[in-house]
């Protein structure tokens, strides 16, 4: 019997000029500013880390409640609620890159100067990459979100991606478009270094017996398990349509989880709400990533990347 | 004494009813300074999501702490899923529970064993009384209030946690008093002044802070809020104060200075 030694898979995971140690990135808003959680989770073992998202001054975020679990999902209207990014500098940066942890700001605003602007700070700031949450409300059209409009959420990208420099802007797309393909190809074509998708599914969870929203803010926006197949679909039509690399989530809670978005299509994965679930969880996933990758004789997780073999009609 | 929260796999001690639908929970408590009253811990007692649900902890204050049997308590009432995983547990079995987290009382009141007190319960916001009550050398009386008598826990428990209680409800059922439970509270504050310590429903904290305004008395409370992740990333616990800053419940509470919250600011 030969006693060969198995092959560690390779999860080294290139995303345009970012060379990440795996495919795990913590996702804006559920990891804080990045220590919060450290005892539980350092953010050096992770791919990368999002911080919550940055605006030019701190939000106040929305009035609670601000979050309700609905079928087996979690469906969250915080709004925001940040330090701004002079704070963010100052404070929450630099321990957080102390730790060699591979760092993204996520970028809010309510125009395109706010994104402009805040791109220009954050190109001579430690941060690796920028990820633009293109779902906010733009003021300037009553509050239609900027991501509903390929064409708007286009000339947003441009509007971020020069002044950030040589930093890398990730465009982070909504989930229920006309075509997301479409709004992939504009946001690619105005220069994003990646694609992450999905936000959150917007929702509206009402309690009968009072006949209000159980939500402060009325409606709010579903993470977790139950929104699973749709980032799927739209990580799917996504990789079809662009080049660009694909940052896939939603409802991510296991190893096979991360599978299914890199056979879709996906090069990389954000863990949301399962770190919510237990802050260990990115850990556990990386384990078994291995385990699963070692045990199907993958040898590298980019051999799997939309190898998605079509329809079960053999 | 370690803070900093941990997860673990805790052994269940023994399950005791205490009332309708209201149940104590003994576990070998982890380690943690759990005897600051209002300090809250999440406990799962299924399994892990998608499978596993409801999909997050659910978050209690813990009712009493024994730290020479390293005994914890808590008081939980059955209202949904979570509680109902938690009310079939039964001794040798295990439970998840993360924590210690959040601060109580000690943080605004070190002196707090030594302080007269009226403490306010609404509800199952009983649970944390306890704990404070466990440690207070100074005279205290409990006002206790449920909306239904029929839901009043056991008279004799209630009788063996606060030696001076008042226990009251809407319907005047059970062994009760009728009325709200700001009534005798007032009536006590008329005839002796002291500071108030309460848990209970938002709208009870919130008739609560005017009423410590016109007393003059301190107010400290210890407030509810939807949990997601307990750990003070998630923000789903914030909430404004009086001078415009914020806190997070999980963190900065769940006791909070009743007098400095923005009650109008849900």
């Amino acid at each position: 019997m030969i006693d060969s030694k198995p092959q560690t898979p390779d999860l080294t995971t290139r995303l345009g000029s970012l060379t990440l140690k795996n495919p795990l990135i913590a996702a804006s808003g559920v990891f804080g500013y990045g220590l919060e959680l450290a005892e539980f989770c350092p953010p050096a073992q992770l791919g990368a880390v999002i911080c919550k998202g940055i605006s030019l001054e701190p939000w106040p975020g929305n009035p609670g409640p601000r979050a309700v679990e609905a079928a087996g999902g979690l469906v969250n209207a915080i709004g925001l609620e940040n330090m701004g990014v002079e704070a963010f500098l100052r404070q929450a940066l630099p321990p957080l890159k102390a730790t060699q942890a591979v760092v993204g700001a996520n970028v809010i605003g309510h125009e395109l100067a706010d994104y402009a602007r805040l791109a220009r700070i954050l190109a001579d700031s430690p941060v690796d990459f920028l990820e633009l949450n293109i779902s906010c409300p733009n003021l300037a059209q009553g509050g239609l979100s900027f991501g509903s409009d390929p064409d708007l959420a286009a000339r947003l990208t441009e509007a971020a991606v020069n002044p950030a420099g040589p930093k890398p802007v990730w465009v982070k797309l909504p989930p229920l478009v006309t075509d997301i393909a479409l709004l992939a190809k504009k946001v690619a074509n105005a220069g994003a270094a990646a694609i992450s998708l999905i936000n959150t599914v917007p929702a509206l969870v009402i309690n009968a017996r009072t006949q209000r929203a159980v939500l402060g803010n009325l409606t709010g926006g579903l993470s977790g398990p139950p929104i699973k197949p749709l980032a799927l679909r739209q990580t799917f039509l996504c990789a079809q349509a662009v080049k660009t690399p694909i940052v896939g989530m939603g409802g991510i809670l296991r190893a096979e989880d991360v599978v299914e978005f890199i056979l879709a299509g996906a090069t990389a994965t954000q863990i949301a709400t399962a770190i919510l679930v237990d802050p260990r969880s990115p850990l556990t996933i990386l384990t078994d990533l291995r385990t699963w990758l070692t045990r199907e004789k993958v040898v590298s997780l980019a051999s799997l990347r939309g190898a998605l073999k079509g329809a079960n009609n053999p | 004494m370690t803070d900093a929260p941990t997860i673990t796999q805790a052994p269940v001690l023994a399950l005791t009813w205490r009332g309708q639908n209201l149940f104590q929970l003994t576990i070998l408590a982890p380690p943690g300074d759990w005897g600051d009253p209002g300090r809250l811990a999440k406990l799962r007692a299924w399994g892990q999501p998608p499978a596993g649900q409801p999909l997050l902890d659910r978050p209690f204050s813990v009712h009493r702490y024994r730290p020479g049997a390293r005994e914890l308590d808590f008081l939980i009432r059955v209202v949904g899923p979570g509680t109902q995983a938690l009310a079939q547990l039964r001794p040798g079995q295990t439970l998840q529970i993360t924590g210690p987290l959040g601060q109580g009382l000690r943080r605004l009141q070190p002196d707090f064993p030594q302080t007269p007190l009226y403490l306010v319960a609404g509800g199952v916001g009983l649970a944390p009384q306890a704990n404070l009550l466990d440690q207070l050398q100074a005279p205290a009386h409990l006002f206790y209030g449920e909306r239904r008598g029929q839901a009043l826990i056991d008279h004799d428990y209630l009788a063996g946690l606060a030696p001076n209680f008042t226990a009251i409800s809407e319907d005047g059922l059970g062994y009760g008093q009728k009325g709200q439970v700001t009534e005798p509270l007032l009536a006590a504050l008329n005839q002796e002044r002291r500071a108030i310590f309460a848990c209970g429903p938002p709208g009870l904290l919130t008739a609560l802070a005017p009423v410590a305004r016109t007393y003059k008395v301190p107010y400290w409370a210890s407030v509810e809020a939807f949990l997601a992740c307990g750990l003070g990333v998630c923000l789903s616990c914030s909430r404004a104060l009086t001078d415009g800053s914020r806190i997070r419940l999980c963190q900065d509470g769940p006791v909070v200075d009743g007098l400095t919250l923005d009650w109008g600011k849900p």
